[in-house]
């Protein structure tokens, strides 16, 4: 028995020393993932997870350019009628599924038509896109139209968000498409640079070239997916060689990957803004003052300094500066100012109370604020409160697990304010999370309701060249003086690779997935 | 009746006991862990008094810092006092370790003696009850009720607690099985005493010492479960500190500020270890030949 | 002997209905529901037709009934975050947490038990005292701590060994590479699970070596370590092998964490992801199959017992 310690150790050291040459297998590069993905971007099981990999082997009509402008993928032109309520795409011709089959007008219209339209499928998005979209029609096998219930401008935008083409000759007799697992979690059929090759459930998922891809043969081999949950993990694969590229959740950790010579930092710039909700419902927040006079309170280049370590910058509102035709820093700003948060508190009739916390008709201000364990909800929830708690407004913490903290705060709307953040496609229209409509159920998370705000942004879906853009201008400074969410920030997204991938765009991530068959390693 | 109550223990069990404490207190390694823990529980329930600085109030401009008069063990993530929180998370982790002890010596010594004095169906019924919870390994139990009921700090004592009922009802079982036929319990039945007086004044005592051994290594057990819990992210929530959560939330500075996370890691390390050596002394000196 | 066999059986299985009543009903009570009928972005139509496709919206005892009747059809149901048969993932789940277990059962026992004869025999030397302080440290340390370590000395200063994941087996299997991946995670577990092993088997054989027999085989000149190996071992093993039943609900639930912190595709960590994601059908699955394991395994060491002891008889 004692004799197996040694021989456990020997077989080690040679193992070791067979490492080193087990990496130059050449044009292999490990990416990393926190689950099993789902092989359907409109899966409502396929999450932040699958996201990624959707896009690597589900090209959609369009993609974004370096800009985060729409440009030619799936589709190679497109035009909207005059009065903007139908779309005109162009399809590319001689792109093959990666199982041989040609791809067509047909997999459109089935993609939109059976899949993201079908109200009863409550496919991911599908509410936005039926909010605009009634159906696809086939022209010809390289042309079809999009009819739309109301214009919408951005739908261009859109179609190069997570929207794959799926291909309707694998779908044929599949009653459920969320159940037609083969398809799903083991062998997709998509017209991506890459194709599924092995899936190890909980382990990893193996992409290899797809040699029939219309935009010639794609530089890497293939492209493995490491199913690593935890974040530190991740960073220390990252260190150790093991993969080639994470996204870095936490700027705590940036300073540690730049002491590494081989790896970069990138840093880009998403249409991610985080914001704090105040629940509309609540009477003592339909007062602008009150809004207001939270957001003064908050030191917000502070939290970015800490919480972000300085990769951000404030948010004024839901169009982030990456959208250089309608972004405007010229709204009403809010600098941190707790005396100017006191006397407009003080405005709205509230009074400090005995022990300090403000009160109005005897009644503290007091607010219930649900967080989530989730990425950095619950550092962000915690200086908030101490912010509110420094002008005498006391905030009642409470962590939720995630689906639970959906299930109160996004299902019930049982909240009375709470911090997360909204990711939207580069493109001003901002309808979904703002409409009146869409307060209570819908993705209007404050419950927001303001006829004129609803009015610009409906004018803004139809509009064109300038006057859509000074149509946005006007909402964003509305928005910023309403304050319907309370704008905390614009972080960066940060990227960490090894220095041996390249062909990397840095726009950002999802961008540069898109554009997977100019990757190489050195 | 009366007498009954006056009918002396068996010699063998009556040594067993006697002078417990001192002997614990003579034991060097005992003393030790008592004095350490005793500075643990002091440095948790009244430091606070003494050391004013508030573990929750966060300072976004004065983050991670190093120690410094203000602040003698420096700042965390947010900015807030790591000692104050050391000693805070103190309160919560130990307070944790003991309620979920006294839920799970409650409940198993209730099952236990039940199921060890009276026999018969009881006792089948009982243990199958016991060997149900068993089968379960303790930390599926406790994942799936958490998920369940949510973490409010009850709720972990709770159901920490009740992952560890089991082996107490089956120490207290086989020892109350043990006592059961000894002389004096036989001579107190004979006299008429009722069953539930003989268990809680003369049979259950009895088995006191294992389960005391036993409590004291669940103690240093329920400690580790909280951290496993919060590694997890299922553990006692914030704005509310415990050792757990500090040492999962210092994981993600390891990297730029490993004291973070050295911190709350060698007071768990200490407090499991002092209640590990108690536990191992108390089971020498109680029953030199035991097993477990 | 079939008489006994039959009885724990039938027990065995009361206890898997009792568990999956439990169960059942406990996360079916638990906020937040399934992931796909919980996301941040969807509205409330769509959060309506996920409930419905899964069939959330019948009444909790229907529920029960089409998945008790299901089970008994073998058919554990599929799972709510992806729509797989959850069998077939609990299998493969079950594989690496058997490979894990067995690793660390193996290397705890190996490690373990001649451990705990040494310090047996040289009891109260520097050896013992210098054991029992390491081991009773081992046990002191959060399991989750001794990984991050064990990965960061090995992995990352290093470069040794992998930081994480199974060994890739797509080109047939190789030992080598097996260990490579399970060396860490099986080390650390079993580094938890040690402690018990040496400080039992000490004890256990402190006993018998005190016993009047091995006092008459030494006094008739018998050699000490003969005395150990023929006679006192072989009685100590039965508490032993006790011990490693024991052992086992403990290995399952600390492959919880370390599955977690070594990122491996086990059924700890299905537990945790379908706890977190309220996968009913996966935890109903995972926490039967824990519960058939630990009533196998206690089973098994007693029939065990008969074979080591032919003293001991069930009947």
């Amino acid at each position: 028995m004692p004799r197996m310690v040694p021989l456990l150790f020997s077989s080690l050291v040679v193992l070791s020393a067979g490492l080193v040459s087990a990496q130059d297998t050449g044009g292999s590069i490990n990416f990393a993932t926190t689950a099993d993905p789902t092989f359907n971007p409109w899966s409502p099981t396929a999450f932040v997870e699958s996201n990624l990999i959707n896009e690597l082997i589900f090209p959609g009509l369009t993609r974004w350019d370096k800009n985060l402008k729409p440009a030619p993928d799936l589709a190679t032109s497109w035009k909207a009628s005059a009065d903007g309520l139908k779309w005109t795409f162009n399809l590319r011709r001689n792109v093959k599924w990666s199982d041989g089959q040609a791809f067509n007008a047909a997999d459109v219209a089935f993609t939109f038509n059976e899949i993201v339209l079908k109200k009863e499928l409550a496919a991911n998005g599908g509410s936005t896109w039926r909010n605009a979209v009634t159906k696809v029609n086939v022209v010809n096998p390289y042309q079809v139209d999009f009819i739309l219930s109301r214009p919408w401008a951005s739908l261009p935008t859109y179609l190069g968000y997570f929207a794959g083409i799926l291909p309707q000759h694998k779908f044929a007799g599949v009653t459920d498409p969320w159940k037609f697992t083969d398809f799903n979690k083991q062998n997709p059929v998509g017209t991506g640079p890459f194709k599924v090759a092995q899936v190890i459930s909980g382990a990893s998922v193996k992409l290899v070239r797809n040699d029939l891809y219309w935009g010639g043969k794609p530089k890497l081999a293939a492209v493995t997916f490491k199913v690593i949950p935890d974040s530190n993990a991740q960073l220390a694969q990252l260190l150790s060689g093991d993969l080639d590229l994470i996204s870095v959740g936490n700027p705590e950790t940036v300073e540690r990957i730049k002491a590494a010579p081989n790896l970069t930092v990138d840093l880009s710039t998403a249409n991610v803004y985080y914001f704090v909700a105040l629940n509309q419902d609540d009477p003592r927040f339909q007062d602008v003052r009150v809004r207001q006079a939270l957001l003064y309170a908050i030191d917000r280049p502070a939290m970015i300094k800490s919480v972000l370590k300085g990769y951000g910058q404030v948010a004024t509102g839901p169009i982030a500066p990456v959208q250089k035709g309608f972004y405007t820093k010229n709204v009403q700003q809010y600098p941190y100012d707790p005396a100017k948060a006191k006397a407009l508190l003080a405005a709205a009739g509230y009074k400090p109370g005995p022990n300090g916390v403000l009160q109005k008709d005897g009644k503290p201000l007091i607010i219930s604020m649900p967080t989530a364990a989730y990425q950095q909800l619950t550092p962000i929830s915690l200086l908030v409160q101490q912010y509110w708690k420094d002008i005498g407004v006391q905030a009642d913490l409470k962590t939720l697990d995630w689906n639970s903290y959906i299930q109160q705060v996004i299902v019930k709307r049982d909240y009375q304010a709470s911090a997360a953040w909204w990711s939207t496609p580069a493109d001003p229209d901002v309808l979904p999370y703002y409409d009146s409509s869409a307060a209570n159920v819908g993705n209007n998370i404050p419950n927001y309701k303001n006829p004129k705000l609803d009015a610009l942004l409906e004018q803004g879906r139809k509009d064109t060249g300038t006057a859509r853009k000074a149509t946005y201008v006007q909402a964003q400074k509305l928005m910023a003086t309403e304050l319907p969410y309370l704008y905390l920030w614009y972080p960066q997204s940060i990227t960490a690779y090894n220095n041996r991938l390249t062909g990397m765009r840095g726009v950002t991530l999802p961008a540069d997935f898109q554009y997977a068959a100019e990757w190489s390693v050195k | 009746m009366t007498r009954a109550a006056t009918v002396p223990p068996a010699g063998e069990v009556r040594q067993r006991r006697t002078g417990l404490l001192p002997r614990l207190l003579r034991h060097p390694v005992g003393i030790t862990a008592v004095l350490v823990l005793a500075v643990l529980y002091a440095a948790a329930f009244l430091g606070p008094f003494v050391y004013s600085a508030s573990p929750i109030t966060t300072d976004a401009l004065n983050t991670t810092a190093s120690p410094s008069a203000q602040h003698l063990l420096g700042t965390d993530e947010l900015g807030r006092d790591v000692l104050a929180r050391l000693l805070y998370g103190g309160r919560i982790t130990l307070t944790i370790s003991i309620v979920s002890m006294v839920v799970a010596l409650s409940i198993g010594s209730l099952v236990g003696a039940l199921a060890g004095f009276y026999q018969g169906w009881t006792e089948t019924l009982l243990m199958r009850l016991v060997d149900t919870f068993m089968a379960i390994p303790s930390f599926f139990l406790i994942l799936a009720a958490i998920a369940v009921l949510g973490n409010a700090p009850a709720v972990v004592v709770t159901v920490i607690g009740l992952g560890f009922w089991p082996q107490v009802a089956r120490i207290v079982h086989a020892e109350v099985s043990k006592i059961r036929n000894f002389e004096f319990v036989e001579a107190g039945r004979a006299l008429g005493a009722s069953g539930s007086r003989l268990i809680w004044r003369h049979v259950f005592p009895q088995a006191l010492p294992a389960a005391a051994v036993l409590t004291t290594l669940g103690i240093a057990w329920s400690i580790l479960t909280e951290t496993g819990l919060s590694y997890l992210g299922l553990g006692i929530q914030p704005p509310l500190a415990s050792w757990g959560n500090m040492l999962q939330n210092a994981q993600t500075y390891f990297w730029v500020k490993p004291m973070l996370a050295i911190y709350p890691g060698a007071v768990i390390a200490l407090a499991v270890l002092c209640f590990n050596l108690l536990g191992n002394v108390l089971r020498d000196l109680t029953d030199p030949r035991s097993r477990f | 002997m079939v008489g006994f066999l039959g009885r724990r059986i039938g027990q065995g299985m009361v206890v898997l209905l009792l568990i999956s009543l439990v169960t059942f009903f406990l996360i079916n009570l638990a906020p937040g529901g399934p992931s796909a009928a919980a996301r941040f972005e969807s509205t409330a139509e769509e959060r309506a037709a996920i409930q419905k496709q899964l069939g959330l919206d019948r009444p909790l005892l229907t529920r029960y009934g089409s998945w008790a009747t299901g089970v008994l059809r073998g058919d554990f149901g599929a799972t709510l975050s992806g729509g797989q048969p959850v069998a077939p993932i609990l299998r493969q789940r079950l594989g690496t947490t058997l490979q894990l277990g067995l690793a660390a059962l193996v290397l705890s026992v190996v490690i373990g038990i001649p451990l705990g004869i040494i310090t047996a025999m040289r009891r109260n030397s520097v050896l013992d005292h210098s054991v029992n302080a390491l081991s009773t440290l081992g046990m002191s340390v959060p399991d989750f701590w001794t990984g991050i370590m064990a990965i960061l000395l090995f992995a990352v200063t290093l470069k040794v060994l992998p930081a994480s994941g199974l060994a890739d087996m797509s080109a047939g299997f190789s030992l080598s590479e097996w260990l490579r991946h399970m060396i860490l995670p099986a080390g650390v577990l079993a580094f938890v699970m040690l402690p018990n092993l040496v400080r039992f088997t000490r004890a256990s054989l402190l006993e018998v070596l005190g016993a009047d027999y091995l006092r008459t085989a030494r006094a008739k000149g018998v050699r000490e370590g003969r005395v150990i190996v023929k006679h006192a071992l072989r009685n100590a093993f039965v508490p032993i092998v006790a011990m490693i039943g024991l052992i086992l609900p403990a290995l399952l639930s600390g492959s919880v964490i370390i599955e977690s912190v070594f990122g491996l595709p086990g059924m700890g960590r299905l537990a945790v992801d379908a706890a977190l994601g309220r996968d009913y059908n996966t935890i109903m699955a995972v926490t039967l199959a824990a519960g058939f394991i630990v009533i196998l395994t206690n089973l098994v060491v007693d029939l065990a017992y008969t074979v080591i002891d032919p003293r001991i008889r069930h009947d």
